[in-house]
């Protein structure tokens, strides 16, 4: 089965923020970067079906020249080779952009499966996949905890709400969108890392520009609210008001 | 000597000489096939430490002086038989006699006393190991080692016999012939069958002695330039290793000592040298190390380091056991409890998961100042504990406090990275050598020149293991800087404490005496539990078994617990994060209502309460 994961680069986690200039998005000059967790398990999960049905893992990252290092640790856990659809301006696209990008690295590979994290640590739009799977033409299904392959079909359970989950079959080719959590993630070996230097990882040219669909007009920090009101009158009024401004405005009941 | 007396002596020599001597050479060329891992830094101390361990066998005494002295007579025998066996061969040999000249008769003479020495240890020893039979030596060392000793005893007695009857004849008669050649052939048939048993330790105990580091577990960096990725199969065993394994005397210091072992593992650090020499002598080459253990074996070992202190004659176990490791880890194959940590490394640089922001919290609410060379003496290294555990955060706390009121100048870094020190001992050379890099650079960018810190795992990993990155700074334990600024305290005993020993305090780093100085002068009696200073016995929390949730046999912690319960002591002070989360779940399970407290806790309460600061009872 030849299967490709789609790795985005994300600001580490615990990473102090600050807002950039244009107040539009953070300041990412000096940050550093790590690989979107949900996509390390859809890495995962793309590796594990690897070991049982064979085949071959592509790693594929839209952006600039940085998220070279998400390939390498992809390669690095396992994955075969890697594709790198590079340009400056896929650093802030939107999802779309992005969704387009991957599909003009993965559609000449004819592949049997394409999975994506569930969403991104940063935005969590979690819109990648489905775009994807749209342009590529192929079915797909969403926040993924199972994957079975079943005579050149798969079998997929998503998680609903509430703790419910739903199987579901769709055929090959198609995306899935993986949830973290499916699956142990493996950790990053010596050998690995050895081999994953010798491994390709091949420029493919980014698609003509596209209009972005969305824009983002502002980002700041949530603000800290503090408002103390005073409730007055008698102990029984202001009882009865404290109830009411309980209910109807702080909502708590 | 007849004629046909020395020939017949040459071809005797010749015969039993080249047995011992191919059997040597096989054993050379294994040695020699390995890589060679052989460092000689630090001479003088080495050979100093070949004066006091080889000449006056201070390991084999101290941990057991009966024995140790039996054993001691017998080696200084030995020694001082070296010229008299040398003139024997000559004059058996036909090559000159001087056993009739007056200055080998004092010599002779001299060694009367050694000879009664001898006998009396050997005696002493025989008796041992055919009736007492200790567990340690195993079924089959003592068979053999019976026969020796009957070998030992008839060289002796042949001397005496030489000496006292023989010497004095006009013409050798018949029985003085007799003796002379028992002695001799036994000598012989005894340098034969050296190599083949646990007696090789005779020849090369001195020098593997010699060559044993001078720092305990030293497990070199791994070379990634050359692609080296740790032992995987047995023909990746250094030459130390390979002298280890040929050198062991069997004694079983290291298995009794074990904590592992004691708590019925399966590991067992005298069978692994052991099967080493076997699988050597039996080339097997090309077979996986773990298949030559067991695959349980290796992720059983907590590095506590017991083993490669107690032998006598320095096999080092945790470089060929952490080598192991990382030859499996190497290939994706670390047991399974280690995966989940080596995530949490990876993707947040500690071993608890929290981000950055919580140890920031915790600076902040301590208001500590972020480490500055123009401002600060010192830098306090929190470590994944210190800065994100709640308990050791208290006793940073203490720490902080008790630096302030000394008006020691202290700051932190704004960011720490997890030394690395649960990725180094359990094999992820990768992961350890990611994390020590970016560590190191922060330190140098800060040009940090003392460290103090209260966690012994980061004092090993930082102060010895972080050399090999070139970065050389006075790193303290807590208890060793509070004690040196403590020394007028005196505070009348007023409760009954045990003190337990981190091996990664009292072994490795030596420091057993600042915290029982401090426990003294804060007002307490310190009641010794068994295993304590620098032969401690492990709390099962090191080389990454802090994560292990299903430890086989009973648990290491709580066997630690019980040693310490059985002080009668009521309260515990300890000088380790881990060890207090190990010691803590074991007396948890025990139902125990044993309190736990930190050293640095203990001491700062002490001085608060004695209102010896301005800020008492702040
Ligand atoms: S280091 Fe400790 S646990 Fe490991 S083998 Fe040696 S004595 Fe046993
Ligand atoms: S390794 Fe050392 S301590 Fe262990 S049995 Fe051999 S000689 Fe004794």
């Amino acid at each position: 089965m030849k299967i490709a994961v789609c790795l985005k680069q994300v600001i580490k986690r615990d990473s102090t923020l600050r807002v950039d200039d244009a107040r539009t998005w953070v300041r990412d000059a000096d940050a550093e970067f790590e690989m979107n967790e949900p996509d390390a398990y859809a890495l995962e999960e793309a590796l594990r079906l690897k070991e049982q049905h064979g085949g071959e893992v592509i790693v594929v990252s839209a952006g600039p020249a940085r998220v070279q290092t998400v390939l390498r640790e992809g390669l690095a856990r396992g994955a075969d080779r890697a594709l790198h659809v590079e340009s400056d301006a896929l650093a802030q696209a939107d999802a779309f952009a992005i969704a387009g990008a991957l599909a003009a690295a993965i559609g000449p590979e004819q592949v049997d499966l394409v999975l994506t994290g569930l969403q991104s640590d940063d935005q969590g739009f979690a819109q990648v996949g489905v775009v994807l799977a749209e342009k590529l033409g192929i079915a797909h299904a969403t926040i993924i905890m199972e994957v079975k392959v079943e005579g050149g079909a798969l079998r997929v359970k998503r998680e609903l709400e509430g703790g419910w989950f739903q199987w579901v079959g769709l055929p090959l080719p198609a995306l899935l969108t993986i949830q973290s959590g499916i699956n142990t993630l493996r950790y990053a070996t010596l050998k690995g890392i050895m081999a994953a230097k010798k491994k390709e990882i091949r420029r493919v040219d980014a698609p003509a520009g596209v209009a972005p669909r969305q824009k983002i007009v502002s980002l700041y920090f949530p603000e800290k609210t503090k408002q103390t009101r005073m409730i007055t009158g008698s102990p029984a009024d202001a009882a009865r008001e404290l109830v009411r401004v309980l209910r109807e405005d702080a909502r708590v009941f | 000597m007849s004629g046909i007396e020395v020939w017949l002596f040459r071809l005797v020599f010749v015969a039993l000489v080249g047995w011992f001597a191919s059997q040597m050479l096989t054993r050379y060329r294994l040695v020699m096939a390995g890589a060679n891992n052989l460092s000689l830094d630090d001479v003088p101390g080495r050979v100093q430490r070949l004066v006091t361990e080889v000449v006056f066998q201070s390991k084999v005494i101290k941990a057991k002086p009966i024995v140790g002295t039996a054993h001691l007579f017998v080696f200084w025998g030995f020694c001082a038989f070296g010229l008299y066996t040398f003139v024997g061969f000559l004059q058996g040999l036909g090559v000159v006699d001087l056993s009739r000249r007056a200055w080998f008769h004092a010599y002779q003479a001299a060694l009367v006393p050694f000879c009664l020495a001898v006998l009396a240890g050997i005696v002493f020893l025989m008796i041992r190991r055919g009736i007492a039979r200790p567990a340690a030596l195993g079924a089959t060392v003592s068979r053999e080692s019976i026969m020796i000793g009957f070998f030992i005893v008839t060289l002796m007695v042949t001397f005496l016999l030489e000496f006292f009857v023989f010497g004095h004849q006009a013409s050798p008669t018949v029985a003085a012939r007799v003796n002379w050649w028992v002695h001799m052939v036994l000598i012989l048939l005894f340098l034969g069958l050296i190599p083949n048993s646990k007696h090789l330790h005779l020849l090369v105990s001195p020098l593997t002695l010699f060559l044993k580091s001078p720092q305990l577990q030293s497990v070199p960096n791994l070379d990634f330039e050359k692609e080296e990725v740790g032992f995987e199969a047995l023909k990746d065993l250094p030459a130390k290793a390979r002298l280890d394994a040929f050198t062991c005397v069997e004694c079983g210091r290291c298995q009794e000592n074990c904590p592992a072992f004691a708590t019925g593992k399966l590991l067992n650090p005298k069978a692994l040298i052991l099967q080493n020499e076997a699988a050597l002598l039996g080339g097997k080459h090309d077979t996986k190390l773990v298949d030559l253990y067991d695959e349980n074996v290796l992720w059983q070992c907590t590095t506590c380091g017991a083993c490669e202190n107690q032998c006598p004659v320095g096999i080092e176990h945790t470089p060929v056991i952490i080598g192991a490791r990382r030859g499996l880890v190497s290939n994706g194959e670390a047991a399974e409890y280690l995966t989940k940590v080596y995530n949490t490394l990876e993707r947040h640089q500690n071993i608890w998961g929290p981000g950055n922001d919580s140890r920031q919290k915790f600076i902040t609410s301590a208001g500590i100042d972020i480490f500055d060379p123009a401002k600060h003496e010192y830098l306090v290294w929190l470590g994944c504990a210190g800065a994100l555990e709640a308990d050791f955060q208290r006793s940073l706390r203490a720490l902080f406090d008790i630096l302030r009121a000394k008006g020691v100048t202290f700051g932190v870094l704004a960011r720490e990275r997890c030394t690395g020190d649960v990725a180094k001992r359990s094999g992820n050379e990768f992961l350890f050598q990611e994390l020590a890099t970016q560590n190191v650079d922060d330190f140098k960018a800060k040009q940090v020149k003392k460290i103090v810190t209260s966690c012994p795992h980061c004092l090993k990993t930082i102060g010895h293991d972080y050399r090999h990155f070139g970065f050389e700074a006075e790193v303290l334990h807590s208890a060793t800087l509070v004690a040196r600024l403590t020394g007028g305290a005196h505070m009348a005993a007023d409760e009954t404490v045990t003190y337990h020993d981190p091996c990664y305090l009292g072994r490795y780093a030596g420091e057993h005496e600042a915290p029982r100085q401090l426990l003294a002068r804060f007002g307490a009696t310190v009641v010794e539990p068994e295993r304590n200073r620098d032969n401690p016995f492990c709390c099962g929390a090191g080389g990454g078994l802090l994560f292990e949730e299903h430890e086989p046999g009973k648990r290491i912690s709580e066997h630690r617990y019980e040693q310490l319960a059985a002080t009668g002591a009521s309260k515990v002070v300890v000088g380790c994060p881990f060890c207090s989360i190990m010691l803590k779940g074991a007396a948890a399970s025990a139902n125990a209502n044993t309190e736990f407290v930190d050293l640095m806790s203990y001491v700062d309460g002490k001085l608060k309460q004695a209102g010896a600061r301005p800020d008492a009872g702040a």
